[in-house]
């Protein structure tokens, strides 16, 4: 059934959303990446089986919904019922039955799996409730963990598509672009260069054929909102990209997703199919004349391939290196034609800026960065997750108010933010608002979105070593400033770690870092210094310590570190000595045991397994 | 037409130029290793680079390599600033630091002060600096016989599965072109070996000299439409058969034109 | 009318004036480079004739140039060959059925007659005007594919 007609889209909406609601209780399961690998689909599995032999009376198998990421990943496995949000975290197999029989069966609560905030001792019923809840705004990530994933009848139901039709029926490709520009949407894989711009500037090239791209690569580790949204609510970016081939005049497109990202390829795939059966995507859509064809490519596995012109090499076929973009891909992207290249999260924002208006998109967040951002705050805070707030929320707001804080109350030490390219921030910043330039202007960089919370025991230097090796390894190779200066300010790094630096080597690396931002060929080796930039900029003294004292304060890198039990805190437990593979602690049970130096390869096992009692420290 | 400002002064030249070509029609002398007129400028080696500027930008200068920016009009460009020296020096450094043995490269690192790379080297690497231009050439030849493979620190250039490439014709195109001559070739005894492939070279039907494979030759007939037979004599042989040519048409008319 | 190159071997001496002149015309650093042009006996006793690129309609070497170096120069009529964009893998040199596209082994380069921009000096300096640049309209064509 092709919906030829805007009112026929409506039609199906009110359907769908009857269907949708004619459930009492409908049972949702996070299936975001996290909680999938927490061992989601087993729990959704053991639902399906309960629930077709127990046959509950008012409850079909159709309320039970698989969905995309909620976003409190630290608690996952989630599962949620719904209408009343009621939350339950951290669900193994053996509760299925019991939720089924307390909250499916009668209307109450299984009490032990309710959420309970470890900063406060608060426990809560409902999510909606929860700090790390409730002072979110989700634009982007609006549907996602709320309707059935990958299903294009209950994103219909939500106002799925009308964004499409309202642009494709009442306006002209011009207003279009109008109204992106108006929302200053900017893009948000990163770069933050205004949409609305980008647009119009391709929509006046003289050439054709005109391609839309959306750059699903998101290489950053530590990163999944792009993921989140493929997987989650796939037509979201499929209608954000028919809006704006609309725009341009496209009529083919491609969706780059990563290799090591095979469920979005699926539900992307699987996305477009329902789209095209429905008339919603491929020819005549919506009977309007428009046609758009769209495909997924697949990436082979490189981070470069997330540089937009590297990503245009690799959808034609040849290798995925980077060329110098004093030609925009605007003007020649690719097969050398005029290209639009936007970022999932930037396509997902746009049926809602469509639908609602760009004056509305632009009251939210800052005048220079509107709108929202979706960030994956990890690392070592309490609640780690999807988050998405306004721009202009603070660093300190996202870690404490919505993260919880640093685990165990430890003082935070720094927060990397923007993936390898971006840098750590100290303490004394956390009070700079998140948006695409303040966080540039401090030194560091707002990126795609990741952000990772350092306490005492993360050393700079070895965050610093760890990102430089990674950048150098997924370097193309092609220019020697990165291919060369990135191994060799790497090597530098190493040095520092290992105690054989001198402060001469830290004016070198600081000059080879100036040479290569400006020497690089693409923004990967443009921004290939940046973890070693940052960090001396707020840390120098946490260098100088490796370098002239050959200490490291944090207690991580090897060359500089001693594990030694504390004989008086021993209670001789032997767990250490289980513990090391090297074999080279010794003691009886009940006496304080020893650390041989000789043969100790500081691999921390004896720190993480004597943690309880304090006994081992480590210098 | 195009009027631009190079080193204080002001030149014309075409739209769609490329600045390389106008400094270098100026007579200015810039390093750049991985270009060739044969092939599309690459921009990998970064030695070109030129400071940029407009009147209308205010005091905001860029850096951009020569050999891939079109020229603009009113565009002001200067080719040997201190900063532009000095990224060409910290190039030079890390390309020595690749190449510790190229002659090559130590002559141009020298020029630019830099005798001793202040950086790391692995004593017995050998002399490629990843240009690109043996497999760019041997791309726009249409033999796409080596390629570029793997990527960052580890990359290098190789045949298909690092054996014998099926597609070399053993033209040596790739080899003549390498800035730092590490492509190792050898004729011996009429056959030549090249990326670990032996190839026959032709030998003229009259005197016996070598020329180029056989399979090359193949290759140019097959693809060209040239007849075979024109490869089975050398240059030499072929200027005496036309010699006795004229001669005998000389014998019947008084001049040949050319 | 478009000026060529005729040759009239009966005329030609072996002198080799020519050569020396071709020669010097296309030095490299200073020292004399290779002749485009060489007299070599015409199989008659006595009888010499100057052997120099026929400047083809339908040119072998151009037509063997996998990189496009080799074109015809509108003003000139010669078959230019842009050194810069040659990559000396000798596929012209092979395929010339004239042998008159030759491989420079002193400086490691590939050269052919560019009739000197359209003032070729051979002509100049031949004594015997058995060289000589003069308009003609074309009669025998002497054709190489």
């Amino acid at each position: 059934m092709r919906v030829e007609k805007t009112s026929q889209l409506a039609k199906l909406q009110k359907t769908f959303l009857e269907k949708m609601n004619k459930h009492d209780r409908t049972v949702l399961i996070c299936c975001g990446p996290g909680c999938l690998a927490n061992g989601a689909q087993k729990i959704s599995d053991e639902f399906h089986k309960v629930l077709k032999k127990k046959k509950i009376k008012g409850f079909s198998i159709e309320a039970l919904k698989e969905t995309g990421c909620h976003g409190f990943c630290e608690q996952g496995p989630l599962v949620i019922i719904e209408p009343d949000g009621i939350f339950y975290t951290r669900v193994k197999v053996k509760d299925v039955e019991e939720i089924i029989d307390t909250s499916i069966k009668k209307k109450e609560v299984v009490e032990r799996l309710l959420y309970t905030d470890q900063a406060t001792d608060k426990t809560y019923e409902t999510y909606s409730e929860i700090p790390f809840y409730k002072l979110q705004h989700r634009v982007a990530l609006r549907n996602i963990g709320k309707i059935r994933q990958c299903d294009i009848e209950e994103y219909i139901a939500v106002g799925g598509y009308q964004g499409m039709a309202k642009a494709l029926t009442k306006m002209k490709p011009m207003e279009v672009i109008d109204e992106v520009t108006t929302s200053g949407l900017r893009g948000r894989g990163g770069g933050g260069f205004p949409a609305g711009r980008k647009w119009a500037t391709c929509a006046k090239i003289d050439d054709e054929p005109r391609y839309v791209i959306c750059n699903g690569d998101e290489g950053d580790p530590g990163a999944f909102m792009d993921r989140a949204i493929m997987e989650g609510d796939p037509h979201s970016v499929l209608e954000g990209m028919i809006i704006a081939a609309y725009a341009v005049g496209a009529q083919d497109g491609y969706i780059y997703v990563r290799e090591e990202y095979p469920l979005a390829v699926v539900n992307i795939q699987k996305a477009i199919e329902q789209a095209t059966e429905l008339g919603l995507l491929g020819e005549n859509i919506l009977g309007t004349g428009f046609n758009l064809n769209l495909h997924v490519s697949r990436g082979g596995g490189a981070f470069v391939c997330g540089e937009s012109s590297a990503l245009m090499r690799s959808v034609a076929g040849e290798v995925g290196e980077p060329r110098a973009k004093y030609i925009r891909s605007v003007q020649k992207g690719v097969f050398d034609k005029p290209t639009v290249l936007n970022n999932v999260e930037s396509y997902a924002n746009v049926p809602v800026i469509i639908e609602k208006g760009g004056k509305w998109f632009a009251t939210l967040g800052t005048p220079k960065s509107t709108g929202t951002k979706a960030f994956s705050l990890v690392g070592k805070v309490r609640n780690t997750g999807l988050i998405e707030v306004p721009m202009g929320t603070t660093l300190r707001q996202i870690i404490y108010d919505i993260g919880g804080g640093v685990i165990d109350n430890k003082p935070l030490k720094a927060v990397q933010t923007g993936g390898p390219s971006g840098g750590c921030l100290p303490e004394d910043k956390l009070d700079l608002s998140v948006d695409f330039d303040t966080l540039t202007k401090a030194g560091s960089m707002m990126g795609s979105g990741g952000m990772i919370v350092m306490d005492e025991r993360t050393c700079v230097v070895d965050v610093a070593k760890y990102f430089l090796k990674f950048l150098n390894d997924e370097s193309c190779g092609k220019c020697v400033p990165c291919r060369e200066g990135l191994y060799q300010l790497h090597a530098l790094a190493v040095a520092i770690s290992e105690g054989r630096a001198t402060e001469e080597d830290l004016d070198k690396m600081e000059k080879l870092s100036d040479n290569i931002v400006i020497g690089s060929l693409c923004g990967l080796g443009k921004s290939g210094p940046n973890p070693f930039l940052s960090t001396i900029q707020y840390f120098r003294d946490e260098y100088l310590a490796h370098i002239k004292d050959k200490k490291c304060p944090a207690g991580v890198c090897r060359e500089l570190i001693t594990y030694k039990v504390d004989a008086e805190k021993c209670d001789g437990c032997m767990a250490c000595i289980a513990a090391c593979a090297q074999k080279c602690i010794t003691g009886k049970k009940g006496e304080p045991h020893v650390i041989n130096q000789e043969r100790c390869d500081k691999c921390g096992a004896c720190y993480a397994v004597c943690n309880k009692r304090d006994a081992i420290e480590v210098a | 037409m195009v009027t631009l400002t190079v080193n204080g002064r002001v030149v014309q030249a075409q739209e769609g130029e490329m600045l390389l070509e106008v400094i270098r029609r100026e007579g200015i002398d810039i390093p750049a290793l991985c270009h060739h007129e044969a092939v599309e400028p690459f921009g990998a080696c970064r030695l070109c680079m030129v400071e940029i500027t407009k009147e209308a930008w205010d005091g905001w200068t860029n850096h951009v390599t020569s050999c891939l920016y079109p020229v603009e009009q009113d565009l002001i460009v200067s080719t040997h600033t201190p900063k532009v020296n000095e990224l060409r020096k910290s190039v030079l450094d890390l390309q020595l630091a690749r190449c510790p043995n190229s002659p090559e490269i130590r002559k141009l690192a020298a020029e630019y002060g830099v005798n001793e790379t202040s950086f790391e080297s692995k004593p017995d690497a050998d002399n490629c600096i990843l240009c690109g231009l043996c497999t760019r050439i041997c791309d726009k030849m249409g033999f796409n016989a080596i390629s570029t493979v793997g990527r960052g620190h580890g990359k290098e250039i190789a045949p298909p599965m690092h054996e014998a490439p099926p597609d070399c014709v053993g033209c040596l195109s790739c080899a003549l072109n390498c800035p730092t001559n590490v492509i190792e070739y050898s004729d011996v005894n009429g056959k030549r070996t090249i990326w670990g492939k032996q190839f026959e070279l032709i030998k003229c039907s009259e005197c016996g000299k070598t020329t180029i494979t056989r399979e090359f030759a193949q290759a140019l007939s097959d693809r060209k439409g040239i007849p075979i037979e024109y490869f089975e004599k050398c240059d030499h042989c072929h200027r005496k058969e036309l010699s006795l040519t004229m001669g005998q048409v000389a014998g019947w008319s008084k001049e040949v034109q050319s | 009318m478009k000026s060529r190159l005729v040759v009239t071997p009966i005329q030609c001496t072996g002198c080799r004036t020519c050569e020396l002149a071709c020669a010097f015309a296309h030095s490299v650093d200073g020292k004399p480079g290779k002749s485009r042009i060489y007299p070599l006996p015409g199989g008659m006793k006595d009888l010499y004739t100057p052997v120099v690129c026929l400047q083809c309609d339908d040119p072998a070497c151009m037509k063997s140039c996998l990189v496009d170096a080799l074109s015809l120069n509108e003003e000139t009529g010669a078959i230019d060959l842009n050194e810069e964009k040659c990559v000396q893998c000798q596929a012209c040199v092979a395929a010339c059925p004239f042998g008159c596209s030759l491989h420079d082994q002193k400086n490691a380069n590939v050269v052919k007659c560019d009739l000197c921009g359209g003032d070729p000096v051979c002509a100049f300096f031949c004594p015997t005007k058995a060289l000589e640049f003069k308009p003609v309209t074309p009669t025998k064509r002497k054709r190489a594919v």
